[in-house]
């Protein structure tokens, strides 16, 4: 075991990707600490702005785990399988839970290396009084590497089930968003429910770390079930990231056996070439089913967005059609329960949860998509292949750009039906929902744009979709880290400004949801996106440029 | 085997002086070479030696430092787009896509080319019928072996009917089989009038198909032109092989042996063959006079005997050639 874990943490160390992770963290909280840092010889006895420099430091922390801790390992079994050594490690006398072993704690080890660089930042917070060491500061720390065994476990378990590294992560990062952010939303909904229901939904919600995180930094009060139930948000998510980790762990050891290498090679079955019977069957329940046989590229259709819907297994149209059904009945069933009076809001306040819905589809699916767009096609080798074709840099650009922007459309017109239900219903929302869309529209090309142009500096897709990712998620969850220390640390200037940035808080903001309603982000919001599209379509576009030059 | 044509004497492939630089690595180095219509080219050489990069200069891949490189009168340094209308390439590695089929990864590459629809149907079954491949067009081609791979990959470079086919190692990591199959389907190709350039570690394979073959090592061209000039040229110097009793006389022998050649004259040593092997332009008599001196002076001789040439042979003979002329070279300076 020790062999694999000097190995793997060696392995992760080496990279540039673990350097700039390091030294970024690092000066993310350098930056704001020195911010913070008291400037006068008095002393604060009240620890307020302590508080305040803690609670920003605690969810900084968290988001910067949760979205770190899976990097490595999502790609770390999937990578060996792929590249071969996986065989030549079954093929040693290491049994397959040291195997594991090796690679989780090498993961732990650099999180814990990452944890140990913040700590002169905590020693700040915790100088400046008003924290408890033993009750707030070390039970943070303790909640993150609970945090981090959990997801780095989850990419473990992802990487050994699937077929590509950039799909592993792109799975593993769909987890975390489900189990950090989308775990909340039905208590969001269902809290005055009462009975069984809201006793289970107070239970999902603890299956993500943010209430826990709230209850140690003093937001317990919002949304805590402690009074009624007897158990805090933090033992409820411990309990269940222990036992979540211990399944999953339990799981991949499992998997780490030789027939995980013993896979047939597919056949190609062809739905046009099976029976009447299974032929029916097929089309009823895909609608485009997958395993047809399809038709060849029109003359006028760009050939490299056919090929990108084609050669992306989630790209292909079924699921997109899956994907926009779930989304129409979702928010269908929003505006339903606003018009029935299941749930006590606004008719505009419906808006909320709809905007959160499709950036949440976006953020998850847009760096997948589009990162790995040019670094696919390095990676694989077919770039060369591509480049003795007589398509231009700009034809390539344009056909991957489409490819996805289709699905992006489709994402956004999936929560058609619920606006559509919110304007008939009441007809003066209308310039608000158009607002709402336009908002969307741009974060979803921009959330796009800025995937495409970090991804196409890479030459392998795992490493431009984590990128990606943390760019993306950067932005749109970096700016709304600063909305959550609104007043205290940072200025209603200072908020409305980073919320410019983002077009969620622009569409949140038009539909007045609360916190956000005070801000006034268009038009701003709307030409700083234009902007951030633009360059990012320049950057891209040079990039495949130089990359198509003969050197 | 497929002939020159008789008719042209225009070449479709013309390097003159092509040289390629890395900063201060020289990857070629002055390479002149004509392939005419028709005809298979081998191209051979040790790793690194600049097939590659010769090759990604005729199909555009690379700009060269100096030189031309011309593809039926087209500069593939300037006229990129007339190049990758002529020439077809398979590179090395196959360049898959995940879930693609067979059709569908042809019917892409078609599109690419601008065939038009219908014309493409027609092509992808023509190029799958030619390499055939027609039996795997539902299977995805991730999940294809390594040698219906390849054949893919031809089938690929294929579609927009180029002149020129270029292939960078089609033979390797095939099976015996799956050779024999490339090497038939390799001079079909040649037999419809496509020029062909073929690169191989597999050197009895290219001998078997290739009118020309071209070595090159360390980016300069050692010999080119047919494989019986080749061998003309290699025959000039022979190599003969002394077979000894045992393995443990080899140092003694081989020290008697240089004793009695020339500097040019290079010997390979095999001990656990018991073998020395050297390159000589010795006549028959002069091998007879030093055999006999090698027989006085102790040297305990089993077999003393000339061998066969083939293209194995006259590659590695000119490296053994470089060889000689770099060690003499640093030992001057």
């Amino acid at each position: 075991m020790l062999a694999i874990l000097q190995r793997e943490l060696v392995a992760i160390l080496r990279t540039r990707k673990a350097f700039v992770l390091q030294f970024g963290l690092a000066l993310c909280f350098l930056g704001l600490i020195a911010l913070r840092w008291p400037t006068d010889n008095r002393v604060e006895l009240s620890g307020a702005r302590s508080g305040q420099l803690f609670r920003l430091f605690s969810y900084g922390m968290l988001a910067a785990v949760a979205m770190l801790a899976p990097i490595f390992p999502a790609t770390s079994i999937v990578m060996e399988r792929r590249k071969g050594t996986l065989a030549l490690l079954l093929n040693t006398p290491l049994r397959p839970y040291r195997i594991y072993a090796g690679k989780l704690f090498a993961v732990l080890g650099f999180i814990a290396l990452l944890l140990l660089i913040t700590l002169p930042a905590a020693a700040a917070c915790y100088a400046m009084g008003g924290i408890s060491l033993t009750k707030q500061l070390l039970v943070v720390y303790g909640l993150l590497g609970v945090v981090a065994w959990q997801y780095s476990s989850l990419g473990l378990l992802v990487s050994s089930i699937a077929r590509t590294a950039d799909g592993a992560v792109r799975v593993t990062y769909g987890c975390v968003l489900m189990l950090a952010v989308i775990t909340l939303v039905p208590y969001f909904f269902m809290q005055d429910w009462g009975g069984n229901t809201s006793v289970t939904t107070s239970w999902v919600r603890c299956l993500s770390p943010i209430p826990a995180m709230m209850e140690l930094v003093g937001h317990g009060a919002i949304g805590s079930t402690t009074a009624w139930t007897g158990v805090s948000a933090t033992t409820r998510f411990l309990l269940s990231a222990i036992l979540m980790s211990t399944v999953f762990s339990g799981i991949t050891i499992v998997r780490l056996q030789h027939h995980l290498l013993d896979q047939a090679r597919s056949q190609g079955m062809i739905t046009d070439d099976s029976g009447l019977a299974v032929r029916t069957a097929r089309r009823a329940f895909f609608i485009i089913d997958p395993r047809r046989r399809s038709g060849n590229i029109g003359n006028w259709t760009n050939p490299v967005m056919a090929k990108e819907f084609r050669s992306r297994r989630f790209g292909r149209s079924h699921w997109m059609l899956r994907l926009v059904g779930g989304c129409a009945i979702l928010s269908l069933f929003l505006a339903f329960t606003v018009t029935t009076g299941t749930v006590q809001w606004d008719l505009e306040t419906v808006g909320g949860p709809l905007v959160l819905l499709q950036v949440a589809l976006m953020v998850i699916f847009m760096p997948s998509l589009a990162a790995g767009l040019i670094s696919s096609e390095r990676e694989n080798g077919a770039w060369p292949l591509l480049r003795t074709t007589p398509l231009s840099g700009g034809r390539i650009v344009r056909g991957k750009l489409i490819s996805v922007g289709w699905t992006m459309l489709l994402m956004l017109a999936a929560t058609l039906p619920g606006y559509a239900v919110m304007v008939y219903i009441q007809p003066t929302l209308w310039l608000q929902v158009v607002n709402a869309l336009v908002c969307l529209l741009l974060t979803g090309l921009a959330a796009m744009m800025l995937s495409g142009a970090v991804g196409c500096w890479f030459s392998r897709t795992a490493a431009a979709t984590t990128a990606a990712y943390v760019v993306v998620v950067g932005l749109f969850g970096g700016t709304l880290m600063i909305w959550l220390a609104r007043d205290a640390p940072f200025g209603f200037q200072t908020v409305e400004t980073a919320l410019k940035l983002n077009p969620m808080a622009a569409a949140l903001a038009v539909f007045n949801v609360p916190g956000f309603q005070t801000y006034n982000l268009i038009p701003a919001s709307w030409w700083i996106a234009g902007i951030i599209i633009v360059v990012c379509f320049g950057v891209m576009r040079m990039r495949v440029q130089s990359l198509m030059r003969s050197l | 085997m497929s002939s020159e044509d008789p008719s042209s004497d225009i070449p479709v492939i013309e390097l003159k002086n092509l040289s390629k630089q890395y900063g201060e690595f020289v990857a070629l180095d002055s390479l002149s070479l004509s392939v005419y219509r028709g005809q298979i080219l081998g191209f051979i050489g040790p790793n690194g030696a600049g097939k590659t990069t010769t090759i990604k200069i005729m199909v555009g891949l690379a700009k060269p430092t100096s030189g031309t490189a011309r593809i039926a009168g087209a500069d593939c340094a300037r006229d990129s787009a007339r190049i990758k209308r002529l020439v077809g390439y398979m590179p090395d590695g196959f360049g898959s896509y995940d879930n693609m089929r067979v059709r569908e990864y042809l019917d892409f590459f078609g599109a690419a080319f601008g065939i038009p629809r219908r014309d493409r149907i027609r092509r992808i079954a023509e190029v799958l019928e030619i390499t055939n491949s027609t039996y795997m067009q539902d299977r995805y081609v991730e999940s294809l072996s390594h040698g219906m791979q390849q054949r893919v990959g031809i089938a690929r470079t294929l579609l927009h009917d180029p002149e020129v086919l270029i292939f960078d190692e089609p033979a390797n990591g095939l099976d015996p089989q799956a050779r024999i199959e490339m090497r038939e389907l390799l001079l079909r190709l040649a037999s419809t009038g496509k020029t062909l350039i073929v690169t191989s570690h597999i050197l009895p394979e290219l001998s078997r198909i290739c009118d020309q073959v071209a070595i090159i090592t360390q980016g300069r061209l050692r010999a080119s032109g047919s494989l019986d000039e080749i061998m003309k040229n290699i025959r000039q110097r022979r190599t003969i092989e002394v077979q000894l009793p045992a393995g443990e006389d080899v140092s003694a022998a081989e020290q008697k042996l240089r004793e009695h050649l020339q500097a040019t004259e290079a010997v390979v040593v095999s001990s656990a063959e018991a073998v020395l092997r050297f390159d000589t332009t010795r006549t028959d008599k002069q091998l007879r006079q030093l055999l006999a001196t090698l027989i006085t002076s102790g040297v305990p001789i089993s077999q003393f005997r000339e061998l066969q040439t083939d293209l194995e042979d006259a590659f590695m003979s000119i490296l053994q050639q470089q060889d000689v002329a770099t060690t003499a070279t640093e030992t001057s300076v």
